[in-house]
């Protein structure tokens, strides 16, 4: 029992940062209709901008943080402007060839700026409650809450979460109580009549990709927290959050968040329970039953016909 | 693929025919160069030979992708499960059960359809990215299954050491030089066989239903059909170009069969112009070769050597942004 | 018509170039007098594994250096080129390709990954050049071919070695778990120690795999806590381990954990912090153990680096120095690079006997029959107040 409660934590935190992921996916694709294979890349350099924020410039944690993902969300823009805007009209595959261009670009750019050896916050740069650790000789406990069974469950996790769940409500609020979440809306339903209607379509796109990138930046900088840095770090929790965005109905925001978690859960569960080796395969298992039964996702609407 | 015997298809034909003695050629320069110690770090031709066989292969996988990807307009994400299926079907059969190459390849191909069907017959109702998110899964599931179930390569890694070359009236085909003839041979079958069903009832079939699915089920076109046609025949080619891999590299692993490759196959057929296979076969001419092309030491200077991938996601983007139709296509 | 002329033109000129029988060796080419030596350092510098090409071409790079600062080799600058594979087979065998086909290439350092070595080898057997890897620990990297050499220890010797070292060393040790990276130097490995563990009688009560390049261990970890192991044997390479052995003192494990030569890296003191402290791990040698030489390179390298240097690091500056070694002794300027490729591969088959062997930073290394690196000892460190000690017990004999 105890061991089932922690697997479920562990799952409940991995999701956590999986539905962050996957918002990103799904809030461009809900707009242009576009798989941002890039953001897994926007994600892994939200980490580093932070990590060397924080290094090089000595800037305190927590106005890293935001720094980070504002510099994020200006190259969320910036990838749009320079590399999607120009292929609006063209085939919809297109842009898809070029987002994998782009995260080819930006994974290597990392490699050659930071190296490929992983790296970590380092720990006097860090508000002291994010550093748990339990002393081997002692016992003794530091800023986690134990568990039944011997486990910890440090406050760094109890912040990834919480900060995942009020990052969710926020967007959620934005969305549908601001102006800019209304024209965002307007524009998923239908581009060229928003843009017909006065809602400049462009601007709320770059808004759009501002936001998904922010928000990958700090998932970027938590998982950054609690396991490693590396330019390859986009890859694994890019394509699990691209399967969560897909299994909640891609386009769904609500579905994406749901599709975190389940994805999350199914993987820890799948691990911990049935077969360490085919971890991810597991969730990928259970999200292709979802799809075969329900094909447009968990929240989809059941129109879309396009390719 | 309309035009008759022009001086044009005739020269590329001679090309294409005496490839490889060009390539030794190309050997025999820089052995002459580097005896005057000016040798500038050219690729050798055994290796632009090697690169052409794979680009072949490649272009044989993305002609195979675009049946799916561009005649019925469905997103395929895990194209490299057939390759995979392919590859350690005749590989397994091969190297642990001894069974000739003839043999071993058309069973490949055999196996590679039937998993085509399978994987086709839950996704049939399934649309765009619901499609594509479906199939990376079943490549993730097929690449797992080898990497775990060590019984059924023996070794850790799905890593099949020993494959032996085929052999015929005593011949071992195990050159370079054969692996292109070899290659050359399944390819024009391949496109033969590609260029007829395009252009057949199947093939106005298939365009139909990527117009628009509703419509050509409304004319009598049995869309359920058709779609599984297309996966069979996508899927074989794609285990066909696995058994071919198979015997050239003497040993796989699972690493060859990952979802970069997947992806890379796709940027082919993107790349090229979607639904044409003089399209897909130029962008697998290009892409196959580019990371090799971008290694330091042949147009780019060692200084940058680990650039060359950052270089490949550069050109990925600029040719998007100046044909976003494709190659193929004369006009966006 | 044009075209037609053109092309003709081309077909005809290089027919002429190609005539010979296109199944000729490079052997005939006859290089005359270089006044540099190329050899090949094939790894991954980009991809997954990146993290640890760059440690091999630092290593490469020192040991570079120093031997061109020091008059090169008979007055001939020693040269190497960076041939990068990505980590992947598929690349492995083009770039084999490459360094086979090239008529100035009298060597080659490499690969890494097991994968990429063996893919590599039909290649280098048949155009006849030395592969001198300084990371497959793969049983199968070295049969099948007599151009195949490593300068490490394999799977099959160093699993057994941790399972006797648990057994016999380490006290109170009944149950173990494994906890491998499923890929071939993973999974090799625990093959190789679950057999023997088998043998002596450790209890093996789980055995979870995880993915290269996974970061979050949290379900494996917490099954494995479920069994209450004595010892966890992770079977895997630092950039997994070090948060495996973090993750897992959150998740409440007490056991002891144990490593093997993947985990010998300072980056993996960085990463798991104050996690690492009492970890176990074999390794092929230790800077302390390997004399005043070892300690001299660590500290050159961390001069030119500025970063210290990890076991692929000093494996591979002895890899290049054995080549070195082999080219002093052997090169010919007036033979043929197919008779020089010959030669090295004479002379380092010849390393067959401890007297004989080639004495680096790593330690005496000689080869049996197939190319293996045989009694290269094994060294036990623990991590102690953050820093690698040789642990107090060492296990010197194998039964």
């Amino acid at each position: 029992m105890a061991q089932l409660l922690e697997q479920f934590i562990n799952g409940l935190v991995l999701g956590g940062i999986y539905a962050l992921i996957a918002v990103g996916y799904t809030m461009v694709y809900g707009i242009i209709q576009l798989i941002n294979f890039a953001h897994g890349e926007i994600f892994m350099f939200g980490a580093y901008l932070a990590l060397m924020l924080v290094t090089v410039f000595n800037i305190p944690f927590w106005i890293a943080v935001p720094a980070s993902m504002l510099l994020c969300a200006m190259l969320g823009m910036l990838i749009d402007l320079v590399a999607y805007r120009p292929l609006r009209d063209a085939p919809r595959l297109s842009a898809l060839i070029t987002a994998i261009g782009i995260s080819l670009v930006l994974q290597n750019l990392a490699r050659m700026i930071w190296s490929a050896r992983p790296q970590l916050f380092p720990t006097e740069t860090l508000p002291a409650f994010l550093i748990s650790e339990v002393n081997m000789q002692t016992g003794e406990i530091l800023n986690a809450i134990p568990l039944p069974g011997g486990g910890i469950l440090p406050y760094r996790d109890v912040s990834i979460l919480l900060l995942a769940v009020v990052l969710m409500i926020a967007l959620n609020r934005l969305i549908y109580l601001t102006k800019i979440g209304k024209a965002m809306r307007a524009c998923a339903q239908n581009r060229v009549a928003s843009n017909l209607m006065g809602i400049k379509t462009n601007q709320v796109i770059a808004v759009t990709f501002a936001i998904g990138s922010a928000l990958g930046a700090v998932a970027g900088i938590m998982v950054g927290l609690s396991e490693n840095i590396t330019p390859t770090m986009g890859y694994y929790k890019g394509v699990a959050a691209f399967a969560a965005a897909v299994l909640g109905g891609i386009g769904n925001i609500t579905g994406a968040m749901l599709g975190g978690i389940i994805i999350g859960l199914a993987e820890v569960f799948g691990a911990g329970y049935i077969s360490s080796g085919y971890r991810l395969a597991i969730a990928y298992i259970i999200m292709i039953a979802v799809i075969v039964i329900r094909p447009s996702g968990l929240f989809g609407k059941s129109t879309a016909n396009r390719a | 693929m309309k035009d008759k015997l022009t001086p044009k298809t005739i020269t590329f034909g001679l090309l294409v025919c005496f490839l490889p003695l060009l390539m030794y050629g190309v050997d025999d320069i820089v052995d002459f160069l580097s005896q005057y110690d000016i040798y500038l770090g050219w690729p050798g031709g055994e290796y632009m030979l090697r690169i052409i066989v794979r680009a072949c292969v490649y272009m044989l996988l993305a002609v195979g992708l675009n049946i799916v990807c561009g005649f019925t307009g469905l997103l395929d994400l895990g194209y490299v499960c057939f390759y995979l299926i392919g590859g350690y079907t005749a590989g397994i059969l091969m190297a642990r059960l001894g069974v000739s190459y003839w043999i071993a390849l058309p069973l490949a191909v055999l196996h590679g359809t039937v998993w085509g069907l399978l994987r086709g017959a839950p996704t049939l109702r399934l649309t765009g990215d619901y499609f594509a998110i479906v199939t990376f899964g079943f490549a993730e599931l097929f690449f797992r299954i080898v990497r775990n179930e060590q019984w059924l390569v023996g070794a850790p890694n799905g890593q099949l050491r020993g494959i032996p070359s085929p052999t015929l009236f005593g011949i071992t085909f195990s050159q370079n030089w054969h692996n292109y003839y070899h290659i050359i041979i399944l390819l024009t079958l391949v496109i033969f066989i590609t260029y007829r069903l395009q252009h057949s009832r199947v093939g106005r079939a298939w365009v139909a239903i990527r117009e628009d699915e509703q419509a050509a089920e409304s004319m009598g076109i049995n869309v359920s059909r058709y779609k599984s046609l297309a996966f069979a025949v996508s899927a074989a080619i794609g285990a066909l170009g696995g058994g071919f891999i198979a015997q050239f590299q003497v040993s796989i692993s699972v690493p060859f069969f990952d979802f970069w490759e997947s992806i890379l196959i796709l940027c082919m057929v993107v790349l090229g112009g979607m639904g044409s296979i003089r399209g897909a076969m130029i962008g697998a001419a290009i892409l196959g070769s580019l990371g090799e092309v971008l290694r330091p030491g042949f147009i780019i200077p060692y200084q940058f050597g680990n650039a060359r991938y950052l270089i490949f996601g550069i050109i990925l983007i600029l040719l998007m942004r100046f044909r976003p139709g494709g190659l193929s296509l004369k006009k966006a | 018509m044009r075209n037609w002329l053109v092309g003709l033109l081309i077909v005809g000129f290089v027919s002429v170039f190609g005539c010979q029988p296109p199944d000729k060796n490079t052997s005939e080419t006859q290089t005359k007098v270089q006044k540099e030596l190329k050899v090949a350092v094939a790894a991954p510098y980009t991809g997954g594994s990146a993290a640890f090409g760059e440690m091999i071409r630092r290593g490469a790079e020192l040991r570079e250096n120093e031997i061109n600062e020091a008059g090169g080799i008979n007055g001939m600058k020693l040269t190497l080129l960076f041939e990068d594979d990505a980590g992947k087979p598929s690349e492995a065998s083009l770039v084999a390709e490459r360094i086979a086909n090239n008529p100035q290439i009298l060597a080659v350092v490499g690969h890494f990954n097991s994968d990429c070595s063996l893919a590599g080898q039909e290649i280098y057997d048949r155009a006849g050049i030395v592969e001198l890897s300084p990371g497959s620990t793969a049983v199968e990297v070295c049969e099948g071919s007599s151009w195949t050499f490593r300068n490490l220890y394999h799977d099959g010797f160093q699993g057994k070695f941790i399972a006797q070292y648990l057994d016999n060393v380490l006290t109170g040790i009944e149950s173990v778990a494994v906890f491998f990276d499923n890929d071939a130097y993973g999974r090799g490995l625990r093959n190789a120690f679950v057999a023997e563990a088998e043998k002596i009688g450790l209890t093996l009560v789980a055995s979870e795999a995880y993915e290269r390049d996974s970061t979050n261990f949290k379900a494996q970890l917490t099954s494995i806590k479920a069994k209450n192991p004595d010892a966890i044997f992770i079977s895997g390479l630092y950039t997994e381990a070090s948060l495996i052995v973090k993750q897992g003192r959150e998740a409440g494990i007490t056991a002891q954990f144990f490593g093997a030569d993947g985990v010998d890296s300072p980056d993996f003191l960085t990463i798991a912090g104050s996690a690492a402290e009492g970890t176990y791990l074999t390794t092929p040698f230790t800077f302390g153990a390997g004399g005043a030489e070892a300690q001299q390179m660590a500290a050159d390298f961390e001069a030119l680096h500025g970063v210290a240097p990890d076991t692929w690091a000093a494996l591979t500056y002895d890899a290049v120095g054995m080549i070195q070694d082999a080219l002093t002794k052997t090169y010919n300027a007036e033979a043929t690079i197919a008779d020089n490729r010959q030669a090295i591969r004479e002379h380092l088959a010849s390393l067959d006997t401890p007297e004989e062997s080639y004495k680096g930073v790593t330690g005496l290394t000689y080869f049996d029959i197939n190319g293996d690196t045989v009694n290269k000892p094994a060294y036990v460190k623990i991590v102690k107040d953050g820093q690698f000690v040789a642990a107090e017990k060492q296990l010197r004999e194998l039964k």
